[in-house]
């Protein structure tokens, strides 16, 4: 405890050392670190709070954990850690959600100072809410791979958390999912999805082609009930006839290039082949893909007997479910001339996984330290957005800063009272509930919404208002039009107008609803649809939404609240950084990229990749333009 | 404890090593984690520095790593040695850092010596594929650095001041070796070089040279006087390299001269985390080796590598 020995800081600052009060939310990978160096430092006054238990994959970095605390609270356990090297710390340690409404202006108004260790865009949005309505200083961190940033955020006087629209998830054409998958990840998304038409949740909400993919689901479903989800009838079904159904569609496959070729039948009847000596680095043969595809089926229906709502969310770690995802994945990918995947890489594809080293962590988390520092001293002008680079840029900067701070969004919808939103729906038949859940509370991340319009309260997040109006359609909820409506979280003292505009679907492939910041982004989206013309190239085809209501742990694991189908954002920030300025980067920095791109890792998690890529961005401008203010990617 | 054949490095990597490396191995491949799990490291000084670069070795999952340290427990060592519990008995800090040491990845072979690096002789870093030093005198560095470069070890030196932070790396023949970079006579090198060197270069060989006449580092308990000595060693310094006002120039450092006392928490993370990134990647073929100082900024929160 730096701060208790005399003449290591000046009085002043050793003073604020020891009685700042500060709240860590995360004791993952940054999140140790971060508690390390706080403590270490002398400060004694800490709240640290994490929802996650301890994994074994933590344990190569999240260094307060060892193999015998595995299965227990991040929090709880970090604290006990820290006290064996310093005892005179008073560390309150919480196990569960920041968003819970427990914790709020009253329990966010003790701190001096936020630090943010979080692994999810929802969370962090959160949080910025509740900073920025209490003016307490935020610090925003995030780490990948070698990457990573630090990021000061104070009402007023800097951008926030949602200053900036972050980049849409990456979504496939549900058409070359289902019919003319190109590459593994298509495959994957697909076993992915039969993972849930059998096991999983009957989801209500998916936003594309509903009825036929909900009839399609249960079908599957009843079809498989109905066999009592005999393995090699399973097999049959799905790797045989309804290739055959699909290949008879003629149409379906008249002008395409990618068509699928069917399995050899005696493949109906191989024996078992053993494949449990097959390293997850190497290659199964096809007929081992089978054997592992018969194996799995049979423990995870099981499994599904005994769950809750019969009903599983696939999980990464659960080893059959794993193998189910492996084996069919690579199964379709046999049938449409596809190169297999090994089981290690599918894992990356399928359960977004980030990869995440102890040193990353441990350089944001010293920075977020001496960040902590200066704003406990009013230093603001100090605290401009670090970037941790994988590698020196030309000038040798690893550690690299924005060259000032960023100012507010002045149009921004959570921290400037100006900004509104544009949301575009069919309103005959958006429900007030789909606008609850998808819209305010997927989409804006909000906790327990109110709507009003014209003081008319059409959703209420108090239940004794009595307001039901959620079957109703916004048509039915008397919204018109170009109609505006108040959207309010008092829980986050976050309030929003939003402007309403009915939109049919052209296409049944179109989005159920579509959110712009503004009037031109609608417009400009409208002339692109306009020019865009249907089904000249798959790729327009049908869009798939994606998981946005998954989490990954800013630094490598992943958990999946609710599984979509899909793929998830990971992938996209990986995109982004690819495209964001790798050729400006050395050799070796290309390399990674494109090793992660080529993985094609995804996950749920996003901020940390568009963070990366900005920070990629922000690197050529301080190298190159000499201006960070145009680093921001918008 | 383990037997040795539990150990890494014998033998393919385990299911359960490869669980615990996941996240990494996704990172740098098989390939990498194989290196690493074959890679003898030496690490000597077990401050707070050290005890940083030990946990990112430890967690990394080298082969072995040897705790080298002779000296004794200080309070100071409560600003960032989080390695040694408060209830430890040990006086030794290699010692009392052991079993928290050991328990960060029970595959890595975690070693402990209490001899002082300068009764070693010269041929004791071959036995490791690298060495690490911290907190020793800039003469056993000097030392150090001659002995890695006839030997073929790759070597990295590594010191933290208050919140101030450098390391200096060898993994190239062709670049100077630690007492050309940083010679006992720092001024003599500035009047002769024609390059103008990073401003932080002349507080790190300050900072140096501060040692050699001192036997020590600057220190919290005679703060005031040790700021004076090193501003008496600076402004030469300066003076030499740049010719312009004297106040002006000798005002370069005045906001980093109060917080150079101790090895703080915040530092030792990022200049431990770096050399230890720096010193993995080397290890695993991708050296950074068109540079050989990195400094730390604090004030200017920047790290930058310089070839020196
Ligand atoms: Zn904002």
């Amino acid at each position: 405890m730096a701060a208790t020995i005399a003449g290591v800081f000046n009085p002043e600052l050793q003073n604020l050392i020891k009685e700042s009060k500060i709240l860590l939310v995360g004791a993952g990978g940054i999140g140790c670190e971060v508690l390390k160096n706080l403590v270490l430092t002398g400060f004694s006054e800490l709240e640290v709070i994490d929802l996650d238990t301890i994994e074994v994959s933590n344990l190569n970095r999240q260094f307060l954990f060892s193999k015998e605390s595995v299965g227990k609270a991040k929090s709880h356990v970090a604290k006990t850690s820290v006290l064996k090297f310093n005892p005179n710390v008073n560390i309150m340690s919480h196990f569960g959600d920041i968003m819970d409404t427990k914790y709020g202006v009253a329990f966010f108004n003790k701190f001096k100072l936020v630090i943010n260790a979080l692994d999810n865009k929802k969370a962090r949005s959160h949080v910025n809410r509740m900073c920025l309505s209490c003016q307490i200083p935020l610090i925003e961190s995030g780490t990948m791979g070698y990457n990573g940033q630090v990021e000061f955020i104070k009402k007023g006087v800097t951008i926030c958390y949602e200053c900036n629209t972050r980049a849409e998830p990456r979504t496939y054409p549900m058409c070359t999912i289902r019919n003319t998958p190109k590459e593994p990840i298509h495959c994957i998304i697909w076993a992915k999805f039969l993972f849930n038409q059998l096991f999983g949740e009957i989801d209500e909400i998916v936003s594309f082609d509903e009825e036929n993919i909900e009839s399609e689901k249960l079908s599957a479903r009843n079809w498989a009930i109905q066999n009592d989800y005999n393995p090699k009838k399973l097999f049959k079904k799905v790797f045989f006839d309804d290739i055959k159904a699909l290949m008879n569609m003629k149409d379906l496959y008249a002008d395409k290039k990618i068509k699928p070729v069917l399995l050899d039948e005696s493949l109906l009847d191989q024996e078992h082949v053993k494949y449990s000596d097959v390293l997850d680095s190497e290659m199964l043969t096809l007929e081992q893909n089978i054997s592992m595809f018969l194996d799995c089926v049979t423990p995870i229906k099981e499994q599904w007997e005994i769950s809750t709502n019969k009903c599983l969310v696939w999980d990464k770690d659960d080893d059959m479910m794993m193998n189910f995802v492996v084996s069919c994945s690579n199964l379709r990918s046999a049938l449409f001339n596809i190169p297999f995947k090994t089981h290690f890489d599918i894992k990356s594809m399928a359960g977004n996984i980030i990869p995440a080293i102890a040193t990353a962590n441990a350089m944001i988390a010293g920075q977020i330290v001496i960040h902590a520092l200066r704003i406990l001293r009013g230093k603001f002008e100090k605290c401009q957005n670090v970037f941790l680079r994988s590698m020196p840029n030309h000038k040798g900067g690893v550690l690299v800063k924005d060259r000032c701070l960023q100012p507010p969004n002045p149009k921004c919808n959570v921290c400037s009272s100006k900004g509104e939103i544009i949301f575009t729906t069919d309103m005959n038949n958006f429900t007030v509930r789909q606008l609850e859940e998808l819209v305010l509370k997927k989409k804006l991340n909000m906790v327990a919404p109110d709507v009003t319009m014209l003081d008319r309260v059409i959703i209420s997040s108090d239940e004794t208002d009595g307001v039901d109006m959620y079957d109703m359609t916004l048509s039915e909820a008397g919204m018109t039009s170009g109609c505006s409506f108040d959207a309010e979280d008092d829980h986050q003292n976050f309030r929003v107008k939003i402007i309403a505009f009915d939109k049919e679907k052209s296409r049944d492939e179109d989005p159920d609803f579509e959110i712009f910041n503004n009037k031109n982004d609608l417009h400009t989206a409208n002339e692109q649809n306009n020019k865009t013309k249907p089904d000249e190239d798959d790729e327009d085809d049908c869009f798939i939404d994606q998981a946005e209501s998954t989490v990954c742990d800013n630094n490598g694991d992943t958990r999946e609240a609710v599984n979509h189908l899909m793929v998830d954002k990971e992938e996209i920030g990986y995109e982004e950084v690819t495209e964001g300025g790798a050729e400006e980067i050395g050799n070796e920095e290309e390399e990674i990229t494109e090793k992660i791109s080529n993985e094609e890792i995804d996950a749920e998690e996003i901020s940390n990749e568009e963070k990366l890529a900005i920070k990629r961005k922000a690197d050529e401008a301080i190298e190159d333009i000499n201006d960070a203010k145009k680093s921001r990617v918008d | 404890m383990a037997s040795e054949l539990m150990k890494n490095g014998d033998g393919e990597m385990s299911k359960d090593e490869r669980k615990v490396y996941d996240r990494q191995i996704r990172l740098w491949g098989f390939d990498g984690q194989n290196k690493l799990r074959a890679t003898k490291v030496l690490l000597i000084g077990m401050q707070g520095l050290g005890a940083e670069i030990a946990k990112n070795l430890i967690l990394s999952g080298v082969n072995s790593i040897t705790l080298k340290d002779h000296t004794e427990v200080s309070i100071l060592d409560r600003c960032s040695q989080f390695l040694i519990p408060r209830d430890s008995e040990e006086r030794n800090r290699a010692k009392a850092s052991f079993s928290a040491a050991q328990k960060l990845n029970p595959n890595v072979k975690v070693i402990v010596d209490t001899t002082p690096i300068e009764e070693n002789v010269d041929s004791f870093v071959t036995s490791f594929d690298l060495v690490i030093a911290t907190e020793c005198s800039p003469s056993t560095y000097k030392r150090l650095s001659e002995n890695c470069r006839k030997s073929n070890v790759k070597i990295f030196i590594a010191d933290v001041y208050g919140l101030f932070g450098y390391f200096y790396q060898d993994v190239i023949s062709t670049h100077s070796l630690y007492g050309e970079v940083f010679p006992n006579n720092a001024e003599i090198d500035t009047l002769t070089s024609t390059k103008k060197k990073p401003q932080l270069y002349y507080l790190t060989s300050a900072l140096l040279k501060f040692q050699s006449d001192s036997n020590r580092k600057p220190n919290p308990d005679t703060s005031e006087e040790d700021i004076e000595e090193l501003k008496s060693i600076i402004h030469p310094q300066i003076n030499d390299s740049s010719s312009d006002q004297e106040n002006k120039e000798s005002d370069v450092f005045e906001e980093y001269y109060g917080e150079l006392f101790c090895e703080l928490s915040p530092t030792t993370s990022i200049i431990g985390a770096m050399v230890s990134q720096t010193a993995l990647n080397t290890v695993m073929n991708k050296p950074v080796d068109n540079y050989n100082v990195f400094f730390y900024d604090h004030i200017e929160h920047e790290g930058k590598f310089h070839l020196l």
